[in-house]
């Protein structure tokens, strides 16, 4: 067509500058063409399709976008990084439909909708093998994976469904509807809930344990801290196990706990809905939407009378969170913690870069997150915070019209906000979906997303 | 020329089990010190109580100890003319959370995840660099050091043993 344009345009310079000569034959458009044409009908997204976004570091392959390395001898790739400044789609989600996901340190877990043998995928750091056994010749297991690989766990049927992950930072802990929950990883402080054997090789071990039932009770979630793990049953009672040097396991003691038991204090007569924990110190939520929390206190995360920085046992924070109303999502982080109520309000207290302002600072009460920073202004007056997520300097919200904010320490990229310098206040991610879930870890995030139709 | 001071550092259990990690700080011990010993190994309590008696009393001695006995420590004897004060400065400060703000680029800072699990541990002062060299490396002779080894490592030629991770004589 451009080429018509072009004759066109000159035939009027012709009278002056002599003859012209199309160098291309004239194309005039058959009118009919048009309806002889084949429609081709592009296939859109369903919305139960699910898209997996992760950012942060890439060395370690946590990411699971693997880009060889190029070099001299081998073809250079464009996008040769170590580093993802902005949310990248994940291929293996395009794969499979993704679930469940976690994050631990340095690598991401992953569940898939399936009946068959392989329903858990796994991909960085393994040194600990916390994402299975994988060698590709027998007694040379690999320390890091960069792309995901299947895990390998005994399921005695394979109707058995995924219904809950989670990674601390060297274990992973996987939740099973009808089998209980298996722990696969390091156990040097009984994180995995199993007999601690202090000579135990963890590199290139095959072993998985499954924990069928605690207190002759189905586990319906798991979360997992840095070195400790916090089960929730089904009637909302709360177990514990792994390190406890810092009370995070809540049992009354500062040891390390094996098997798991049931944490001690005030969760012991609540129904616990929701436990929050990424590095020491964990919250907890019950039915009602109150406050719990126990661990780490050092900066005011469970601020008790005392002033005691360790807490070990679970206390109410009622008092702490009154006036606030109803809480619907919490979050802990290595020196803060982060709340959203039913009114979409986040909360913050502690110690780092809070979202209040440019400057690092200690709040030892909770401080409201201003509203308008998360998108409600007058024409988006039903702009709500939804969910919330830590990591251990970088904080996370999603709304519910699924954008995703996050601010915080900006270590390695982990923001996503294609810069390393350190976020003030929430800013969007953009991501080109619809957030349902985040998991922020110590240096790279992961989210999932469905489409906006 | 200075006489080459010495220090010891120990990469904390969750620094040794992330090769990222490992790989970044390896290259800066090799290319800003000379490596003397390196050794690899699982503390017990009892080794790590004795190691930290200095601490006994806080309110974090229980967890640093259970904490270092918890998986491989990689352990170096490095040496420089500053050795300790350089150590130290590339470590930044002892906590985590509040020096990950004032020092984003030190090694806590990049790496460290909470005050306790803070990458490294580094020797404040010549005579606590001494005692804990004795008490890792017994077989670590400071006389021959002060009397031979030193002025070859500091005058060279001294090449690097990838294999061993240590700096030797080239003979």
């Amino acid at each position: 067509m451009n080429k018509i344009k072009v004759v066109l345009r000159n035939r009027g310079l012709n009278v002056v500058q002599g003859r012209y000569y199309a160098t291309t034959k004239k194309k005039i458009p058959d009118p009919d063409e048009e309806e002889s044409l084949p429609i081709f009908q592009y296939p859109t997204s369903k919305s139960s399709d699910r898209n997996m976004y992760s950012w942060g570091l890439a060395e370690t392959g946590a990411l699971g976008i693997h880009m060889p390395r190029g070099n001299k001898n081998r073809k250079q790739y464009r996008n040769n990084f170590s580093l993802c400044w902005y949310p990248m789609r994940s291929s293996f989600a395009e794969r499979f439909d993704v679930e469940h996901i976690a994050a631990g340190y340095g690598f991401t877990v992953a569940s898939i909708k399936t009946n068959e043998q392989h329903k858990v995928f796994g991909t960085g750091i393994n040194t600990d093998s916390q994402i299975g056994y994988h060698a590709p010749r027998m007694g040379h297991p690999l320390e890091l994976l960069l792309s995901p690989a299947p895990i390998f766990l005994p399921y005695k049927s394979l109707e058995t469904k995924i219904i809950g992950i989670d990674a601390g930072r060297a274990h992973s802990v996987i939740v099973t509807d009808n089998e209980g929950v298996f722990t696969l990883g390091n156990n040097a402080y009984g994180q995995c809930g199993r007999k601690i054997n202090p000579n135990e090789e963890y590199k290139g071990s095959m072993v998985s344990y499954n924990i069928k039932k605690l207190g002759k009770e189905k586990i319906a979630s798991v979360c997992c801290g840095q070195d400790h793990t916090l089960f929730i049953t089904e009637s909302g009672k709360v177990y514990a196990c792994g390190w406890g040097a810092d009370g995070q396991t809540g049992l009354g003691t500062f040891d390390n706990q094996a098997i798991p038991a049931l944490v001690q204090g005030d969760v012991t007569s609540e129904k616990i809905v929701k436990v929050a924990s990424t590095v020491d110190c964990v919250l907890a939520l019950n039915d009602r939407g109150e406050l719990f929390g126990w661990g780490n206190s050092e900066y005011g995360q469970i601020p008790m009378k005392s002033g005691t920085q360790q807490v070990n046992m679970s206390y109410s924070l009622r008092e702490f969170t009154r006036g606030l109303g109803k809480i619907i999502d919490i979050a802990a982080g290595g020196s803060f913690c982060l709340i959203v109520n039913e009114a979409g309000d986040a909360f913050v207290w502690g110690f780092g870069l809070l979202g209040l302002g440019p400057n690092v600072e200690h709040s030892k009460i909770p401080k409201q997150i201003p509203s308008p920073l998360f998108g409600r202004n007058e024409f988006n007056t039903e702009s709500r915070v939804e969910k919330v997520a830590c990591g251990i300097g970088h904080l996370a919200a999603i709304t519910n019209d699924g954008h995703l904010y996050m601010w915080g320490r900006n270590r390695q990229g982990c923001l996503g906000l294609g810069s390393s310098k350190d976020q003030y206040f929430p800013l969007k991610v953009s991501i080109g979906g619809f957030v349902m879930k985040v998991i922020c870890s110590v240096d790279h995030s992961v989210a999932i997303c469905k489409p906006f139709t | 020329m200075q006489k080459l001071q010495l220090t010891l550092a120990i990469i904390k259990p969750h620094a040794v089990s992330n090769p990222v990690v490992l790989s970044f700080i390896r290259n800066l011990l090799k290319n800003k010190f000379v490596v003397l010993r390196t050794k690899r190994v699982n503390l017990d309590t009892k080794t790590a109580c004795r190691f930290y008696k200095e601490h006994f009393g806080k309110f974090f001695y229980n967890r640093l100890v259970t904490f270092m006995s918890s998986g491989s420590i990689d352990l170096h004897v490095l040496g420089h003319v500053n050795a300790i004060t350089l150590w130290r400065q590339m470590l930044g400060p002892t906590s985590v959370y509040k020096g990950q703000f004032q020092e984003p680029h030190c090694l806590r800072g990049m790496f460290g995840i909470s005050d306790t699990r803070n990458v490294a541990h580094g020797s404040d002062s010549p005579e606590s660099a001494e005692r804990e060299i004795k008490f890792f490396f017994p077989d670590f002779s400071f006389y021959h050091w002060r009397n031979h080894d030193e002025e070859w490592f500091r005058k060279g030629p001294i090449i690097f043993n990838d294999h061993h991770f240590q700096h030797v004589k080239r003979l």
